[in-house]
């Protein structure tokens, strides 16, 4: 066996046309993720009835099951679901005509979801309880003192397991393979097809992984270097 | 004016505070003292509900409201009432001095921005922090971070500003801006409750002295009466332990 330089550097350049994919994929299950995880924490924190339970048992059930799993689960389970509803309520609509895609990004929001909300969670945990106070003693109510004095100060706790979630989802998006949807890694395997040369095209799919996560890691870099400015005290 | 009419609170088993009868008007500063435990703090939260009572009524201004169960507007209104200056400052960490102080104009009273602003500058020079407009919390004293405090609190314009125990947590030397910032607003009529252990400070500054021992009220009369010539012996005790006998003795 022999290695081939050259084919890496070919099969980096194809690799390029799957990024966007890629990063659709992690985009919008970071987002998504972020927004069931924050619900999922205010509903733990204030301890909602009926809702508490409810999503007490959906994070643990979702980090005590492979992402993987979820994902075939979404993908043999959602499409009966969805036509069984579809047939009761008399519609023309069936499940065939969702491309394969969308239940890549229904599974990874509510796996990304259940992280999410612990990482939610520990930023707001972070936060004084006396900044509540004080927003309460401004005259502020519950909403008005989440939006403009916990989550600022939340969001700068939880920047470094938020960032450290993001890559992890960068790098699980290699899991839309089971859904046929053609990725970064996917799109590897596809290229050295052609020829066998499947450990240049890793190494290739490797690289440009790491390439893209430095770049979240330094956006991130950046990011806390702005938001936690109020932080670094001295004498002005 | 604030009425308060049998405040109790409980944690748990504990009861805290016995049905407190506290009646303040309208320009009187109100010191509260008393021993660790003695639920003069509790008190003071509970008339801004960061301290929800059991039972009893407060009265501030044209609002009446019944401690059994109040909703949430009812509470909101009443915290729309006072401000609160904090042991620990609590300024918002993320906000410089100026956006502390403009930050409940803005959001809770609507003031346009550029007014609240005006404001605000205004209040952060009368307490002297003319110079620290733009700094963070983490980047001012002590001190001048309590200072912030009772500017965020006086803009508000509230009925009645709740000071707990707005010294305690400063090194000795910063007491002093302090209690001068707070000696200057005395003098401008602002109804004040103040909870602390500053006994000179109390003695000058208060038109009336409270006492408070493990949840009810002991005493209360002028400063110069309870001071000099304290009528409970609870009191008596409490004040031999807290003052150097020298300060009183005539």
């Amino acid at each position: 066996m022999k290695l081939d330089p050259a084919f890496i550097w070919t099969a980096f350049v194809q690799l390029l046309s799957a990024i966007p994919t890629t990063l659709e994929i992690a985009g919008v299950s970071v987002l998504c993720g972020s927004l069931i995880g924050t619900a999922v924490a205010l509903v733990r924190i204030y301890r909602v009835p009926v809702l508490h339970p409810i999503a007490s048992a959906y994070v643990t059930f979702i980090r005590g099951t492979p992402m993987l799993t979820h994902l075939l689960l979404i993908l043999f389970g959602l499409p009966m679901l969805i036509d069984a509803a579809a047939e009761s309520l008399g519609l023309p609509f069936r499940s065939v005509s969702i491309p394969m895609i969308g239940f890549v990004y229904i599974s990874f929001s509510i796996t990304e979801g259940a992280y999410m909300s612990e990482v939610v969670r520990s930023g707001m945990l972070a936060v004084n309880r006396g900044q509540f106070e004080a927003a309460y003693a401004v005259g502020m109510t519950t909403p008005q003192a989440l939006r403009r004095i916990v989550f600022p100060q939340a969001f700068a706790a939880a920047l470094p397991n938020l960032s450290n979630s993001t890559i992890g989802m960068l790098h699980a998006t290699t899991l839309a393979f089971a859904a046929s949807v053609v990725d970064i890694n996917a799109k590897a395997q596809i290229v050295a097809a052609t020829n066998w040369k499947f450990f240049e095209a890793y190494i290739a799919a490797a690289l440009l992984f790491w390439g893209l996560t430095f770049l979240i890691e330094r956006l991130t870099a950046l990011l806390e270097k702005r938001i936690n400015s109020y932080n670094r005290g001295g004498v002005a | 004016m604030i009425r308060l009419t049998q405040i109790r609170k409980s944690f748990g088993r504990n009861e805290v505070l016995k049905g407190i009868d506290l009646t303040v008007s309208k320009g009187e500063v109100v010191a509260i003292l008393g021993p660790s435990g003695s639920g003069k703090t509790t008190l003071l939260r509970c008339i801004n509900y960061l301290e929800r009572p059991s039972g009893g009524q407060i009265e501030i201004g044209d609002l009446r409201l019944e401690c059994k169960h109040p909703s949430k507007k009812e509470i909101h209104r009443l915290r729309g009432k006072s401000a609160m200056v904090f042991q620990q400052y609590n300024l918002f960490k993320h906000k410089t001095a100026v956006e502390n102080v403009m930050e409940g104009l803005v959001v809770v009273q609507k003031v346009p921005k550029e007014e609240a602003r005006k404001r605000s500058v205004e209040l952060l020079e009368k307490v002297g922090l003319g110079a620290k407009l733009d700094a963070y919390p983490s980047q001012l004293s002590g001190g001048q971070q309590q200072r912030v405090g009772i500017a965020r609190a006086l803009a508000l314009n509230p009925e009645v500003i709740l000071f707990d125990e707005p010294t305690s947590a400063l090194d000795p030397e910063l007491v002093g801006e302090v209690l001068a910032v707070i000696r200057k607003i005395a003098k401008e009529g602002i109804t004040m409750i103040i909870v602390t252990h500053e006994m000179n400070f109390a003695q000058e500054v208060a038109n009336r002295v409270v006492f408070m021992d493990q949840g009810a009220v002991v005493e209360e009369g002028a400063p110069n009466e309870l001071f000099r010539s304290p009528k409970e012996e609870r009191t008596r005790q409490f004040l031999q332990r807290m003052t150097p006998e020298a300060v009183y003795s005539i």
